[in-house]
C-alpha cells in the first residue's frame, strides 16, 4: 500500500478537495497517514503564526494614482525621439505626430483599400465596433454599445480623397506617380486582365472639440471622461495618398464581379501632424477613449517605436502572422484560411501583395516585383 | 469593385467614433484586480506596510515598462516578482527593522497583543523569523510565502514556473526549514 506522500497531506490541509478519491479512500483507512497529516498540519499551523503580520488594508486606487503618476513622469522625461526632435526642429508649429492608434487606422485603410479575401475584409473591423469580435482583441471587449461620438469637425482640403478606375497601366502610373510594379510570373488560378485603381493624395483633419463630444456622448447616452485641455482645440492632420492598385480576378460585368485573385497596392507612408497635443497625450487620450479594445491597446502601448512601426490588425481566430523578409526587408506575412498576404514597408512606401493564395505564392510575387 | 469605403470623408470621424464606448485601461484593470495581491505577498515577506507599498509599486512599474497588461503571464509574472524584489529587500535592508517597530507600535493597527510590551514582542519576533527567512533558499523562501500569502497552489505553481503537483512537497520542505532556521536562531 503505498501511502501518501507529504507533499499531498500538506495540499489537503490548504486544499481538500484537490485529494483524489484514491487517495480520499486511502487516507480515510490509513492508521500511518493520518498522524502524518496531523504533524504537517500542525507544522502548517506553526509557520502561519510566525508569519503573522497586523492586518493591512492596502488602498489600490491610492497606490495606482502614484503609480500613474511616476508614468507618466518616466515618460515625460524619456528623451524626445529622433522624429520628434527632427519634427520640431523643422517645424515647431505643427508638430507632427504619428500615433500608433492614428497608424493602426491608416493600415486598415490601405488594407481596406485592397477589398481583398477574408483577411483584408476583417482588418478594417478594428475600427468598426459592430464587427469587433472577428479582430485581434476578445469579443467580450465589445458587448457595449456602438454609438458614434462626435469629436470635433473633419474638414478634407481641397476634397476627399478620390478612387480612380482605370484600365490602362500607363495612365495609372502617370495618376498616382507610383511605379506600376509587376510580378515575374502569375500563380495558377491568377490571370489577367487587370484593373487599377488610384486614389489621389488626400489631407484630413480632426479638430477636437470637448462640447462636441460631451453633446453626442450625451445624446448617445455614453459616459465619457471630460477630454483634456491639452486635446480639446488640437488639429490633427492626416496626409494620405497617393495610392496605387492592381487587382487581377475582378469581373467587368456585375455579373462576373468576384473576389480578386490577388492584389498588388502601394501607398506612400501617411503622415499624421498635431497643431497642439504632443505624440503621448494624444496616444494617453486615444487608447483610453471607450470603445478602444484593451487588447489591441497594449498591444499599441507595447510597441517600442510607435513612429516607425505600422500596427496591422489581425483577426484573432482567422489569421496568424509571421515576421518574414521581402528582398531583404522585414515583413509580416498574414496567414488565413481564404488566402494570404505580405506587407512591408520600405523608402516611404508601403507595400501590400494579397490574394487567394498561398503564403509561398504570395511570397514569391513579392519579392519578383519589378 | 474595389471597395475604398475607408477614404470616405468619415475615415477620421468613424474611425474616432470607434472609440466610443467605456472599456477599462488594462493596466488599471490588471493593477486593481492584482494590487492587493501583490502587496500582500510583500507585505508578508518585509511586516513592513510602507516598504511593502513601495515594492508593489515597484514591481507595477518594472512590468509597465516591459509588458502588455493583457499577457496571460501577467498574474504569474507580477506574483514573482514581488515575492523576489520583496526577499531582496530583507537581505538588504537595515531600516526595515526601525520602520516596522514603529508600524508594529501604531495603535491604529490591529494585533493580536494588547500591551505595548506585548507589541514590541510581537514585531522582535517577526524580525527574528525574517531574519532566518533570509537565511533560507531562494525558492524555499518564495513558495513559503507566496502560499502563505494567500495564493492557491495553482498561483504559487504558475509563478514559480513549477508543477502543482509540486508546490505541496516544497511547501513542506519550506515550512520545515524555516522552523529550524528559527528554533537554531532561537535556543531553548
Amino acid at each position: 500500500m503505498r501511502h501518501l506522500s507529504d507533499g499531498t497531506l500538506r495540499r489537503i490541509y490548504d486544499e481538500p478537495l484537490a485529494l483524489t478519491a484514491a487517495d480520499q479512500a486511502h487516507f480515510d483507512e490509513c492508521p500511518d497517514c493520518k498522524p502524518r497529516f496531523d504533524a504537517i498540519a500542525n507544522e502548517a499551523r506553526a509557520t502561519t503564526a510566525r508569519l503573522r503580520v497586523p492586518s493591512f488594508e492596502p488602498q489600490a486606487r491610492a497606490a495606482l494614482s502614484v503609480v500613474q503618476a511616476r508614468i507618466t513622469r518616466e515618460e515625460t522625461a524619456r528623451p524626445a525621439r529622433w522624429y520628434q526632435r527632427w519634427l520640431d526642429r523643422n517645424s515647431p508649429r505643427w508638430r507632427p505626430m504619428a500615433t500608433p492608434a492614428i497608424a493602426v487606422l491608416l493600415a486598415a485603410v490601405l488594407v481596406t483599400g485592397l477589398g481583398v479575401s477574408g483577411v483584408a475584409q476583417s482588418l478594417i473591423r478594428v475600427f468598426e465596433p459592430r464587427q469587433l469580435q472577428a479582430v485581434q482583441v476578445s469579443p467580450s471587449d465589445f458587448a457595449q454599445g456602438t454609438a458614434l461620438l462626435d469629436y470635433g469637425n473633419v474638414k478634407w482640403q481641397p476634397e476627399p480623397p478620390k478612387l480612380q478606375q482605370l484600365s490602362d497601366a500607363a495612365a495609372a502610373q502617370s495618376q498616382s506617380g507610383l511605379p506600376v510594379l509587376s510580378p515575374a510570373s502569375l500563380p495558377k488560378g491568377v490571370s489577367g486582365p487587370v484593373s487599377y485603381g488610384v486614389v489621389s493624395h488626400a489631407t484630413g483633419s480632426l479638430t477636437f472639440d470637448a462640447a462636441r463630444l460631451r453633446a453626442s456622448a450625451a445624446q448617445a447616452g455614453v459616459r465619457v471622461s471630460p477630454m483634456p485641455s491639452t486635446i480639446d482645440g488640437s488639429t490633427l492632420v492626416v496626409n494620405g495618398g497617393p495610392a496605387l492598385i492592381e487587382v487581377w480576378g475582378l469581373g467587368t460585368t456585375r455579373e462576373t464581379m468576384g473576389i480578386p485573385t490577388l492584389v498588388i497596392a502601394q501607398t506612400r507612408v501617411p503622415t499624421v501632424d498635431s497643431s497642439g497635443a504632443n505624440v503621448s497625450q494624444l496616444e494617453d487620450y486615444l487608447l483610453s477613449q471607450p470603445g478602444v479594445p484593451p487588447e489591441l491597446a497594449a498591444q499599441i502601448k507595447a510597441i517600442k517605436d510607435p513612429s516607425t512601426t505600422l500596427p496591422i490588425p489581425i483577426p484573432k481566430g482567422l489569421a496568424t502572422t509571421d515576421s518574414t523578409q521581402v528582398n531583404g526587408t522585414p515583413a509580416v506575412l498574414i496567414k488565413a484560411v481564404l488566402g494570404a498576404g505580405v506587407v512591408w514597408v520600405k523608402n516611404g512606401v508601403i507595400y501590400a501583395v494579397g490574394g487567394q493564395l498561398t503564403p509561398d505564392q504570395v511570397l514569391a510575387i513579392a519579392t519578383s516585383l519589378h | 469593385m474595389l471597395q475604398m469605403q475607408a477614404w470616405r470623408p468619415t475615415v477620421t470621424h468613424a474611425a474616432l467614433g470607434a472609440i466610443n464606448h467605456r472599456v477599462p485601461d488594462p493596466f488599471e484593470r490588471l493593477f486593481l484586480q492584482e494590487y492587493p495581491k501583490v502587496v500582500a505577498i510583500a507585505y508578508r515577506v518585509l511586516a513592513d506596510r510602507t516598504a511593502a507599498e513601495d515594492v508593489a509599486q515597484e514591481v507595477f512599474l518594472k512590468f509597465h515598462r516591459s509588458h502588455s497588461p493583457d499577457s496571460e503571464h501577467a498574474s504569474g509574472w507580477l506574483h514573482a516578482a514581488a515575492v523576489h524584489s520583496a526577499l531582496n529587500v530583507i537581505r538588504g535592508d537595515r531600516r526595515r527593522a526601525q520602520r516596522e517597530t514603529a508600524h508594529a507600535l501604531d495603535p491604529a493597527r490591529s494585533s493580536s497583543v494588547a500591551s505595548p510590551e506585548g507589541v514590541v514582542e510581537e514585531a522582535e519576533q517577526r524580525r527574528e523569523v525574517r531574519r532566518a527567512l533570509k537565511r533560507l533558499p531562494e525558492r524555499t523562501a518564495a513558495v513559503l510565502m507566496l502560499r502563505h500569502s494567500g495564493l492557491s497552489y495553482a498561483e504559487v505553481a504558475t509563478a514559480l514556473g513549477i508543477k502543482v503537483g509540486n508546490v505541496g512537497t516544497l511547501l513542506r520542505r519550506a515550512e520545515e526549514a524555516l522552523r529550524k532556521e528559527v528554533d537554531r536562531a532561537t535556543p531553548e
